[in-house]
């Protein structure tokens, strides 16, 4: 049935002919798509992690407790990651609980692993999503952004299988990074603290923009292009 | 240190793009002090106390809240200020009692008998969630959260908004109370009778800088007011001829309209001696004391 498939379909989503292995099929069924369903989520909750309260007012009282930027923005970026974390738990307890009843010959732990590079993405993307809430003028367009930056990179990533050209372009973006269903069998360690590294500098880029910022109120200091105004 | 003032100010400037909103604010309050910070609608009071918790940053100047600096000290100058924002915004889908209770976990220390007792003095009910709220409700949550830590200092940005006046009295009172236990009251208006009733002293900011600081009571004395009088039957010419003050006399039959410069004492005896049905004063609003006063000199 796989062979009568359209050539350009199966590779648009993988490897389709290794489906019968573990890793081929966690890969084609889950790992290709699970971080642009979750991505979505978490580029919306990252980018109203702090302008989202800021653009209702409720920023400005937190903050007039003693509580300090560093805190408050590390605390709610944690507790994003530990929710995504959770999200990814769940998905993963459902594969593991069938694990028993399957032919697949992989440890529960082993399909544990196969989440951390799905993690490292979404935490990527999610701090894409942060710091572009600190400097463009609105949650949801920060939002927006990064989620069209996902799905492009996603479709991107299938339609590299297609054209070279696309394969050098594709190499350029975090995506080239992002190990599938191969991360069950053998995790690569090094892909996966990139993702992570450049996660961090985005968000040490994000800290040090919220901290130098002022926190916005009724609109006040909103963001705009110049020269389009004046235009 | 106690001995340093509780807000001391030093030409603080602070501009959104073109728009100058403080151009060399100076300012210095005493501990203790109640102080009123009066000024028109975008004269720079909200910007100068958002300045003062870090939630701004100034362009030039320098500004000590206690003796510490708000920018290097942000955390500890705000364990000691409570602050009730003008635009007050609390996430609406909880109660009164929720959002209060994670405002006391945020400072740490407050007794919660105290938050019931202001919110009963407030008639404020716990329970209601934020979004049933009447704006006047939301007020009285933005109050509590402001003193419920009995702070060293209150930064309070135009703290009666939206209450009806028994509320708002109860609010004086109580900042009357928060000082009387020591704390230091720095309250912004744009009410010059509210002013008067409770500050000290007052500042007056005016496009972005401060225009004068002076006692209260100084203020109306200084202002026009206008005096709307209905007699029995018309007042005799000449009848207000030489009360002090009086000045701009408009007369239609028994009616008078009377502009008054500083204390009523002289008209009220002159009228006296005339049937009066009723008497109607005029307090002038802040713009126009503004105008005879600031703009004339």
């Amino acid at each position: 049935m796989l062979a009568s498939y359209p050539p350009a379909l199966m590779a648009f989503f993988g490897d389709v002919m290794t489906m019968n292995t573990p890793q081929g099929y966690f890969g084609v069924y889950y790992a290709s798509y699970m971080p642009l369903i979750v991505g979505i989520f978490v580029c919306s909750a990252a980018a109203g992690l702090l302008a989202g309260d800021e653009e209702r007012g409720t920023l400005d009282l937190a903050l007039a407790h003693p509580v300090g930027r560093t805190a408050l923005f590390w605390g709610r970026w944690l507790a994003l990651m530990v929710a995504t974390g959770l999200i990814l738990l769940l998905a993963w307890l459902g594969w593991a609980v069938t694990l028993p009843f399957t032919d697949f010959d992989v440890s529960a732990v082993n399909l544990l692993l196969g989440y951390l590079p799905m993690w490292a993405m979404l935490g990527l993307f999610g701090a894409l999503a942060l710091l572009l809430s600190m400097v463009l003028p609105s949650a949801r367009l920060a939002a927006t952004t990064a989620g069209a930056l996902l799905v492009g990179n996603w479709l991107l990533s299938g339609l590299a299988a297609l054209n070279d050209n696309l394969q050098l372009a594709l190499d350029l973006t975090p995506w080239a990074l992002f190990q599938g269903g191969e991360a069950i069998v053998a995790l690569a360690w090094g892909p996966l603290l990139a993702l992570k590294g450049s996660a961090v500098a985005l968000l040490a880029l994000a800290w040090w923009l919220f901290l130098r910022r002022d926190i916005r109120v009724g609109g006040e200091r909103s963001w705009s292009l110049r020269g389009l105004r004046r235009a | 240190m106690a001995t340093q003032p509780a807000l001391s100010i030093h030409g603080l400037t602070k501009a959104y793009g073109n728009v100058a909103a403080l151009r060399g604010v100076d300012l210095e309050v005493g501990r203790g002090e109640l102080f009123g910070f009066l000024g028109p609608n975008g004269a720079g009071k909200t910007t100068t106390i958002r300045c003062l918790l870090d939630l701004i940053r100034p362009d030039g100047g320098q500004a000590r809240v206690l003796g510490l600096d708000p920018r290097a000290d942000a955390v500890a100058v705000r364990a000691r200020v409570g602050y009730l924002p003008g635009e007050l915004s609390i996430e609406p889908n909880q109660t009164a009692e929720r959002a209060l209770r994670y405002f006391a976990q945020l400072r740490g220390g407050v007794e919660w008998a105290f938050v019931r007792e202001l919110a009963g003095r407030l008639q404020l009910d716990l329970r209601a969630p934020i979004k049933n709220m009447s704006k006047g409700n939301k007020q009285k949550v933005g109050v509590v959260q402001a003193l419920m830590a009995r702070p060293e200092l209150l930064l309070l940005d135009e703290p009666t908004s939206g209450l009806d006046p028994l509320m708002q009295q109860e609010v004086y009172r109580l900042l009357g109370e928060a000082q009387a236990g020591g704390a230091t009251v720095f309250f912004s208006s744009h009410i010059i009778s509210e002013v008067e009733a409770i500050a000290e002293r007052v500042a007056i900011i005016r496009d972005g800088r401060i225009a004068e600081t002076l006692d209260p009571h100084d203020l109306l004395r200084r202002s026009v007011r206008r005096v709307r009088v209905r007699l029995r039957e018309p007042l005799p010419e000449g009848a207000l001829v030489g009360v002090l003050n009086a000045t701009d006399i408009q007369r239609d039959g028994a009616n008078l309209l009377v502009q008054v410069e500083g204390e009523m004492d002289a008209l009220i005896k002159a009228l006296a001696a005339y049937p009066v049905i009723d008497l109607e004063t005029e307090r002038p609003t802040l713009e126009e004391v503004f105008l005879t006063h600031y703009v004339e000199n």
